[in-house]
């Protein structure tokens, strides 16, 4: 019969309601690394030295690497969140050819931007030896190098191997670190660190040349995702600084130290703050658990069985348990977390006195490991966020976490030294709050979000 | 809005659905030849197309179209996020799309569905009427009702597919026009009869095919879009209700565009039941076949010629693209068996064979394998008029057809015909069920892809020159009775004077209807 009528297939189109699993799969432990290697580094640096941290050469160690590990994570923080979905797309796709360019591109464009800044803070800003400089440098690509080939860990899914090379990694830091200290003071330090640092990061990247032995195509062909993905870049940026603005303005403080070298800081602050977020790590490493074996056995049915044409009936069901299983994780993540921080904060003089850290840091400690502990949840429920694929909500998390984090603790500055760490324990609560409500919002009106407004094929 | 005209209005508002000037194709060689036949006539088209893509014209398009607009079905406007009086809104909308997607809807829930929508239309647009939360708990609750056992994506995919559809047709401005007529049901009927409702103004339609048959065919091959994992019955029943969701909401257009309409025409007797079916008021009904030039084809052959008058081998021939709807190897294994009966026999196979390469490929294959290379001859396009002079009989073998004008051109020139029983097959060569007097078979209707059939009758017809002639009398005369082209001008044009002059009318009288009628 003559051309009437129209192909029913092309008024079909299915496409792309699951492409978001593929996409943010394991997003759990690509969120929370970084924060992870972070703490326990800063947090076990404080944490050994803050009794004995006295000499000078422990003292600028401990500041090269503070900075580094602050300005490497909030600057390479979008690039990190970008390539970490053109990943996910390029291995939802299928296409992961272009894998190690993609890795090499963004090294090249995080080391090509960075150094801008980073250079002529450590060649002309600070006062240190020539080559406690280039250390220092060398020291701070190390670290961006890690943040950037973490983007694969998941994808590695080799998670012995992973949590080999840091742990090699890690022990041959604090071993040379000591080692080399006694005859070359702070360049020993930071060439032990720098050495154990160096060892996870190309430990890593020959686990990713083995997984892509792909040659090197179209590197920045990732740069388009910027646009595409605004808030992703936005989001990477401001987790690294929401968790280190708090820092930032108390090292404005009237208590605050200028060193001859030009660093600035507040020892006191950092280390209270440091050691709090070490008490976390047992929440951040559980929640990495109940999300891989709780959640997401669940959001993958919730999806799996859409595409396998369930009834509404039955997609309801899911979604019931879906919710079920963050509610069940949330309340074990509180119970276990809780009881750590509430042990912490009671056990916080002895704690000091065991490890000799000045007992007038207690108040500040006790609030941060209290902030500390609603910074978590928050997160958490961040990465639940960003399982589904809400970029703005997350950003709007951070965005609120960036913002209040900073007013109260500019707020808290004005109130006193018994006030400092408030700002950021109120901020975390607050965060805390707006989250869940973010969450229950959207985990309630799912459905509606999956099948129209978050479904890049309905227009 | 009323009905007054701001600006000159056309005489013909065309509604074209999937076709002219874009595909080439039946319906637009009818569309052209009407455009060109009345230019005196101002028309104006409305060209109802699946996607906004760049689409070359087949046709070029005459001076007296005074305007045309593309509609892009599925394609409507952004609009507002939320109205006042939404709520009211998808109250009256959920009642209405119920009952289009059920075997019930028609004329009263297409009435309320423009009612509803007409006050805010500039307003309207998908983030309201398809992306909104009130959308989606409509949708939820349409799916509630009726298709809980069935898969949820399909329903959604189905859903915004059909009501999309439905609301692209709703929300652009009509053309200002004296006679709406649209060439199909579907969504190129709805939209001729929401403009017979707006303006008062008289709707037409002339049907080639069945729309809502060619949906319900298409639905049901589709099974890529129901694939669901085999649970047994269970999923049997899953289908068969989102496929009847379809079928049943073409179905409701096709109802909502008869009871619309002033006439309700097609091309062949063999339709209207589908049309009754389907709701068409009897009274209404007619039939304008497809004519042709009669005079031209009348001299090409001889009256009174039979094979082998001439001194030549008999002649067959099938007139047609070399594509599998024409069932071309049907044909070549009836040369073969007649080939065994008469020696010398000649075929042809008329029509471009570059379509579908393989296809070709495949014919001639068996053409090698039943060794008939010295018999078929495969000759591509070629002037009819130049070629019918040499042919006997007239074979047609395809699967599906409307109305194949080459049947009634050999006929003109006395030529009978074997054909499949297909689209207006029958009735042209033994005749309308109302044919007074009755001329005669004019040939034979056979089974599809029955290569005996077909050569039983081919032989007889060549063997047998008292029932060639008949036939071949039989032919000449039924189509310059029936299938005349200037009959056929006339006839539309008749019903465009007769429509055009009549003053603007009220909604037709059907239930919800007369509410409109004052305004």
């Amino acid at each position: 019969m003559a051309g009437i009528g129209f192909a029913l297939r092309k008024l079909v189109r299915q496409d792309d309601l699951i492409g978001i699993i593929q996409g943010y799969g394991h997003s759990a432990l690509v969120a929370t690394g970084p924060w992870l290697l972070t703490v326990i580094s800063l947090g076990s640096i404080s944490f050994f030295t803050a009794g004995i941290a006295t000499t000078d050469d422990l003292i600028a160690f401990r500041l090269i690497v503070i900075y580094n590990f602050a300005f490497s994570l909030v600057l390479t923080g979008p690039v990190m969140m970008i390539a970490t979905r053109y990943l996910a797309d390029m291995i939802f796709l299928k296409k992961v050819d272009g894998a190690v360019g993609m890795f090499l591109g963004a090294l090249a464009l995080s080391y090509g931007t960075q150094l801008v800044i980073v250079a002529p803070f450590y060649l002309a800003f600070v006062e240190i030896d020539l080559g406690l400089r280039f250390l220092a440098i060398f020291n701070y690509l190390i670290i961006t190098g890690i943040w950037l080939v973490s983007v694969f860990l998941t994808a590695l899914k080799d998670y012995a191997s992973i949590t080999r090379a840091f742990g090699v990694g890690m022990l041959v830091a604090a071993l040379a670190a000591v080692m080399l200290s006694y005859d070359w003071g702070t360049a020993g330090l930071l060439v032990g660190f720098t050495l154990g640092l160096a060892i996870i990061l190309f430990w890593l990247i020959a686990r990713v040349f083995i997984e892509y032995p792909y040659t090197v195509k179209d590197p920045f062909g990732f740069v388009s995702y910027f646009r595409r993905y605004w808030e992703l870049a936005l989001v990477g940026l401001m987790q690294g600084a929401a968790i280190w603005v708090d820092k930032w303005i108390m090292w404005f403080s009237p208590e605050r130290e200028v060193l001859p070298t030009g660093f600035i800081s507040y020892p006191f602050y950092d280390t209270a703050s440091f050691m709090a977020y070490l008490t976390v790590v047992p929440a951040i490493a559980g929640f990495v658990v109940s999300v891989e074996t709780g959640f997401f056995e669940k959001y993958l049915r919730f999806y799996r069985d859409i595409q396998r044409h369930a009834t509404l009936g039955q997609i309801i069901d899911n979604q019931r348990a879906l919710v079920a299983a963050v509610l069940r994780g949330l309340r074990n993540l509180v119970i276990l977390q809780g009881s750590i921080t509430f042990v912490v904060i009671a056990l916080a003089p002895r704690l000091f006195q065991a490890t000799g850290v000045p007992i007038a840091e207690i108040a500040m400690f006790r609030i941060c490991v209290l902030g500390s502990f609603f910074h978590v949840l928050a997160s958490c429920l961040a990465v639940i966020l960003a399982y589904f694929d809400l970029r703005r909500a997350m950003l709007s998390v951070y965005g609120v976490l960036f913002t209040t984090n900073g007013v109260f603790t500019v707020a808290s500055i004005g109130l006193g030294f018994p006030y400092y760490g408030y700002g950021f324990f109120l901020s975390a609560l607050i965060t805390f709050g707006f989250s869940v409500i973010l969450v229950a919002h959207y985990l309630g009106q799912l459905l509606f979000l999956t099948f129209v407004r978050n479904n890049t094929s309905v227009e | 809005m009323t009905s007054t005209v701001a600006t000159d209005p056309a005489d013909i508002c065309l509604v074209l659905e999937g076709t002219y000037p874009y595909v080439a194709g039946g319906v637009s060689t009818w569309t052209h030849d009407l455009l060109l036949t009345h230019p005196d006539l101002r028309f104006h088209l409305v060209s109802l197309l699946p996607t906004r893509e760049d689409r070359e014209p087949r046709y070029v398009v005459p001076s007296n179209v005074i305007g045309m607009d593309h509609i892009y079905i599925q394609e409507i406007p952004v609009g507002n996020r939320g109205l006042p009086g939404s709520p009211q809104l998808f109250e009256t909308l959920e009642r209405a799309l119920m009952q289009v997607q059920s075997p019930l809807g028609g004329h009263a829930e297409l009435v309320a569905i423009m009612k509803a929508l007409r006050p805010q239309r500039d307003a309207l647009g998908r983030r309201l009427l398809l992306n909104s939360e009130a959308a989606w708990d409509m949708l939820v609750r349409m799916y509630e009702a009726r298709f809980s056992t069935s898969s949820f994506l399909d329903y959604f995919w189905s859903w915004r597919a059909l009501v999309g559809g439905l609301y692209s047709v709703m929300l652009p401005s009509l053309p200002s026009a004296k006679v709406y007529h649209t060439a199909s049901t579907g969504y190129a009927g709805l939209f001729a009869a929401r403009a017979r409702i707006e303006t008062g103004r008289p709707a037409l339609v002339t049907e080639h095919g069945i729309y809502t048959n060619e949906r319900r065919i298409e639905v049901a091959m589709a099974n890529w879009l129901f694939e669901g994992p085999s649970e047994g019955l269970h999923v049997d029943i899953t289908r068969r209700n989102l496929k009847d969701m379809w079928t049943d909401t073409f179905a409701s257009y096709s109802r909502a565009c008869y009871a619309a309409s002033e006439r309700i025409i097609t091309l062949y007797e063999g339709n209207q039941q589908f049309q009754l079916d389907d709701g068409a008021a009897p009274g209404k009904l007619a039939i304008i076949p497809n004519g042709i030039a009669v005079d031209r084809y009348a001299p090409l052959r001889r009256s009174g010629a039979a094979p082998r008058d001439g001194g030549r081998p008999p002649h067959i021939a099938l007139i047609g693209r070399v594509v599998p709807i024409k069932d071309v190897k049907t044909f070549i294994r009836a040369c073969a068996m007649i080939r065994d009966q008469i020696a010398d026999i000649k075929a042809s196979v008329v029509g471009p064979t570059d379509e579908d390469s393989d296809y070709f490929a495949e014919c001639r294959q068996l053409v090698a394998r039943m060794g008939l290379e010295s018999v078929i001859t495969f000759t591509g396009p070629v002037r009819l008029d130049q070629f019918l002079g040499q042919v006997d009989v007239q074979v047609l073998t395809s699967i599906s057809e409307g109305m194949p004008l080459v049947v009634l051109e050999a006929g003109a020139a006395g030529i009978p015909s074997v054909v499949t029983d297909v689209g207006a097959c029958r009735e042209m060569i033994l005749g309308r069920r109302s044919e007074a007097p009755a001329l005669g078979p004019a040939g034979a209707v056979t089974p599809l892809s029955s290569p005996r059939a077909t050569a039983d009758a081919c032989l007889a017809l060549l063997a047998d020159r008292d029932w060639y002639l008949s036939c071949s009398a039989a032919m000449r005369q039924r189509v310059r009775r029936y299938y005349n082209k200037t009959d056929q001008d006339r006839a539309y044009r008749a019903l465009y004077d007769e429509y055009m002059a009549l003053p603007d009318m009220a909604p037709p009288t059907v239930e919800n209807a007369s509410a409109q009628a004052a305004e």
